[in-house]
């Protein structure tokens, strides 16, 4: 019994999602209780289990028996240092974007229910995710995620943006999916079991090219559900939805899966798994996505676009170490950037709510002295995410930077370029959103976040310091042994901190101390690029939904028109009416007519009988 | 002396009068007058067979009851039928079988 | 012998002017003549009734349907205030297909009437009528093992009626000589002897359909509001 105690993880949100939705519709101060009842709940049990609750191996549940049996699909969960601290990044931020949910969704006139259905049954996919002991359990867990994702991205559905980012997120992810279903079948042909324990043993007896295909097409799902190049696009939309939403779910947690998935992938497999071509495949879509991201971000208005550009790019980074074989470092800086993104955006969501949703940084300015706790708390996140030294981010980017110099230099001087971008860019927010004077209605009004908003922030705040630190991140990255190495001066270091020194005084020198109220880099074509997202999206446009898309429709059209319209319709519909017309005249209507044909009916009757012919 | 035979002929004959009448007449109050015919030729073969079967001086009652029974249903189908046919002027206002062709329209 | 002359003669008047009324009734355009020739024809009906001996059958064929249901149409004919049906130039031929089917119906039954066994020459066929009739359909009925019991006589006289047996059969235990006493045929007990003994539940189950047919004639007819 006790053994089984580990499924209250998948359970607990579940059933808050269930109630909520189908018990609490009317009562949204009951539903946004129990949702955040059932995180507190797990998040509790989590710690719990990270203290050294034992359990034994939770039970496992064959859910759809096969007479193969390694074909039959089981729900087991795995409850090692990295699925467990993962869940405690996941519960724990989970927690407080719950609480801060109440504050910024105050006065919402939408469905709040709803809201808080859809943040539980994404803890609830996201636990499937990260607990699952077999690819199969993931996948389930990845559909989830993209389906609450697309409720939570569209909770404002009546706003048409918000409907239209929900559904680029979820056919964007799908495409994705796509390819990570034909990994796991891949999987199952070449490893025989979609177990993460069974993978080990058996990959070194497979052809490496067979191996390299099979990690590619699991890699297609990270592509998707981590929004790398060239699927990143879904990403900066998805910020239509609710601030909270896009700190837990698409700068945090969700869009880590898929750097948690191909870590769990290099651990189970073993990293001999990830063959040379693979590995440069990962990294190279992980860097060409960390400098696209950054350089977009460079010419982002909107505060939240800023902030998932740089999601874009640090999971880019992620990406990146985890094809430099450097699942370690990859798992550091997920742990590390999911509390300080986690902070930058509810800090980000603050500073909306409070400039009366105002997301223009150039219509903000003098935040600092208006709502200065918000913005010391964002300070900090903005120094975690750029990496000075003493910041959480510091030590997980030095990590990553560490493990590229080791592999490949190229990675390295990418890494480096993309830090001084990434400085770059949040120092222009910083400096443009809080410095100088309000420069809208809504700044100038702008007051201190209330108190179930602030929590959060100071909590998240703590983390971004501490967090790096090795008392910390020794027991809590999620990665098995994780060991922090603390800092040493070397190339990494220095490059570091160059890039830190380059970005800062480039925005300063640009951007002064909030003076401006134009950005001085803006109305050249180089600019317009970084602004239309270097046309991508324009390009899928035309390319994808003008050209293939129309194909295809007319090739559907033609098969509607001729086929199903004309002969399966009409065709049908015109022999029924003939066929109708014909009987019609036996059904005339004349009441003597049937009586008519019945006395006929009865004569040859009579004359067959009686006179036996 | 009138053999079975005649009275099967006059009941066959009574029976093909009323069917010629429910075929030709329009009027359903007068075709309902004509099947109510039909079931008294009916009867009158049956009595007559009841008497024709009969052993010892005695006819056979089973074909009387029956014939019985007949009249008895014949009574309840006319308190019926007459309903129906209350109804159908009420909404046609008209008693004629030519004007039934809703189900046709 | 002169009373035996005496139903002939009656029988065939009777069945003549039956015939004749039924004529009627298809033929007057108008439906109270109509209802007055079918009145006529039941009465003449319930006459050959008679002459066949089934007083009480007779008389119910008088009080139920010249009576009561008689009645009925003719009050649901004043009542509609029906006139004449109209004679349309169109209607030639439904009245003619009409006629044809109905004639040729009566021939065939007279035809089969006319040729049963024994029909003709009055001898008395020593078949039954379901043996005859076995031999006349389509398919063949296995034989009988037994001889019949019955016989049919489809020419010759009808078995006479014997109040001797049928007191007997009201009640066995009379004295011999003293049902050979009785003069009077007892129909009207015989018939309610059988309904009441041998068809007591049909007869209750007619009196439930004659309830749900008043009731449901009520609910028909009933004049609904437009509320």
């Amino acid at each position: 019994m006790i053994q089984n105690l580990p499924w209250l993880f998948l359970l607990l949100p579940l059933l808050a999602a269930v109630i909520d939705w189908v018990v609490f519709r009317k009562c949204s101060k009951c539903a946004a209780a129990l949702s955040i009842l059932s995180v507190a709940a797990t998040f509790a049990l989590c710690v719990a289990y990270l203290c050294g609750l034992q359990t034994g191996t939770p039970g496992i549940y064959t859910w759809m028996p096969v007479a193969a049996a390694q074909l039959s699909l089981h729900m087991g969960l795995v409850l090692d240092p990295l699925a467990m601290r993962m869940m405690l990044v996941v519960t724990g931020i989970g927690l407080l974007v719950h609480i801060f949910s109440i504050g910024y969704m105050k006065g919402d006139p939408s469905n709040l229910s709803r809201y808080f259905a859809g943040l539980s049954i994404f803890m609830f996919s996201m636990t499937c995710i990260v607990l699952a002991d077999n690819l199969a359990m993931t996948f389930i867990g990845w559909e989830m995620v993209g389906f609450s994702s697309y409720l939570l991205i569209g909770h404002w559905f009546d706003k048409a943006s918000a409907a239209d980012a929900a559904k680029k997120a979820f056919i964007t992810n799908r495409v994705g999916d796509f390819g990570f279903l034909i990994g796991i079948l891949l999987t199952l042909g070449v490893f025989g079991s979609l177990n993460f324990a069974d993978m080990g043993a058996k990959a070194a007896g497979i052809a490496p090219a067979i191996l390299t295909a099979t990690v590619l097409f699991l890699f297609c799902g990270a592509v998707g559900k981590s929004a790398q190049f060239p699927l990143h696009v879904w990403l900066p939309d998805a910020m239509e939805g609710p601030t909270p939403v896009s700190a837990l779910i698409h700068a945090a947690t969700m869009v880590a899966a898929g750097v948690y998935m191909l870590v769990r992938l290099q651990v189970a497999m073993g990293e001999a798994a990830f063959t040379g071509t693979a590995c440069n495949v990962i990294a190279t879509v992980g860097a060409i996505t960390a400098v696209l991201a950054a350089l977009m971000a460079v010419q982002q208005d909107d505060i939240k676009r800023v902030l998932a550009y740089s999601t874009l790019s640090q999971l880019g980074y992620m990406v990146m170490a985890v094809g430099l074989l450097a699942g370690e470092a990859a798992m550091f800086h997920l742990y590390t950037h999911a509390w300080f993104k986690a902070l930058l955006f509810l800090g980000a969501g603050a500073i909306i709510i409070c400039c009366h949703h105002e997301q223009d940084i150039w219509k903000m300015g003098g935040l600092a002295k208006r709502m200065p706790l918000t913005v010391l708390c964002f300070l900090m996140g903005t120094c975690a995410l750029i990496a000075v030294p003493g910041f959480s981010g510091f030590f997980s980017k030095e990590a990553i930077l560490d493990a590229a110099l080791e592999q490949n230099p190229v990675f390295f001087w990418v890494g480096a370029g993309v830090a001084a971008l990434t400085t770059f860019y949040m120092a222009r927010l910083c400096l443009v959103a809080f410095c100088g004077s309000a420069r809208a209605h809504g700044a100038e009004h702008a007051k201190e976040a209330c108190p179930t908003m602030l929590l959060p922030l100071l909590v998240l705040a703590v983390m971004a310091i501490i967090s790096g630190y090795g008392f910390a991140a020794d027991s809590l990255v999620p990665f098995e042994g994780f060991h922090a190495h603390g800092f040493a001066l070397g190339l990494p270091f220095y490059a570091g901190m160059g890039a830190l020194a380059l970005g800062l005084l480039l925005a300063f020198a640009l951007y002064g101390c909030g003076k401006r109220s134009k950005d001085p880099l803006s109305g050249n074509a180089v600019s317009d690029a970084l602004r239309n997202r270097f046309y991508i999206d324009a390009l899928y446009d035309k390319v994808i939904i003008g050209g293939l898309q129309e194909i295809v429709a007319h090739i559907i059209e033609f098969i509607d028109a001729a086929v199903i319209r004309g002969l399966l319709m009409q065709g049908s519909a015109w022999l029924t009416a003939r066929i109708g017309l014909l009987l019609s005249y036996i059904q005339g209507g004349s009441l003597r007519a049937y009586a008519f044909v019945c006395g006929f009916g009865l004569l040859i009757l009579i004359f067959l009988l009686a006179f036996n012919l | 002396m009138i053999p079975l035979a005649h009275y099967l002929i006059f009941s066959g004959l009574l029976f093909s009068i009323g069917l010629a009448g429910v075929l030709v007449r329009k009027n359903i109050i007068v075709v309902f007058m004509c099947l109510e015919m039909m079931l008294t030729a009916a009867n009158v073969s049956l009595v007559a067979f009841s008497r024709a079967q009969g052993t010892a001086g005695i006819p056979v009652y089973d074909a009387q009851v029956l014939s019985l029974f007949v009249s008895g249903i014949a009574a309840a189908e006319v308190a019926i039928g007459l309903a129906l046919i209350v109804a159908m002027f009420r909404s046609r206002k008209s008693v004629e079988s030519t004007e039934l062709t809703s189900l046709k329209d | 012998m002169f009373e035996s002359a005496l139903c002939q003669i009656i029988f065939y008047v009777f069945a003549a002017l039956a015939l004749l009324c039924a004529v009627g009734v298809v033929a007057f355009r108008n439906p109270v003549t109509s209802a007055m020739n079918m009145a006529l024809c039941f009465g003449l009906v319930s006459a050959i009734l008679f002459g066949l001996g089934a007083q009480f059958l007779g008389i119910i064929q008088i009080i139920i349907y010249a009576g009561a249901i008689l009645v009925l149409f003719v009050f649901v004919i004043m009542m509609l205030d029906i006139k004449a049906e109209e004679h349309s130039p169109a209607s030639w031929l439904p009245a003619v297909g009409g006629t044809v089917v109905a004639a040729v119906f009566a021939g065939m039954v007279m035809s089969v009437s006319m040729n049963l066994p024994g029909a003709k020459d009055g001898s008395c066929p020593a078949k039954t009528l379901w043996d005859n009739i076995g031999e006349l359909s389509l398919a063949p009925q296995p034989q009988q093992a037994e001889a019949p019991a019955k016989v049919t006589r489809f020419g010759g006289a009808l078995p006479a009626l014997s109040p001797a047996a049928a007191a007997k059969a009201l009640n066995p235990d009379i004295a011999p000589e003293q049902a050979a006493n009785a003069t009077t045929y007892p129909d009207v007990k015989l018939v309610g002897h059988t309904l009441f003994t041998q068809y007591n539940i049909p007869f209750v189950i007619l009196g439930f359909a004659l309830l749900s047919g008043s009731v449901g004639a009520m609910a028909l007819a009933r004049k609904y509001r437009k509320d």
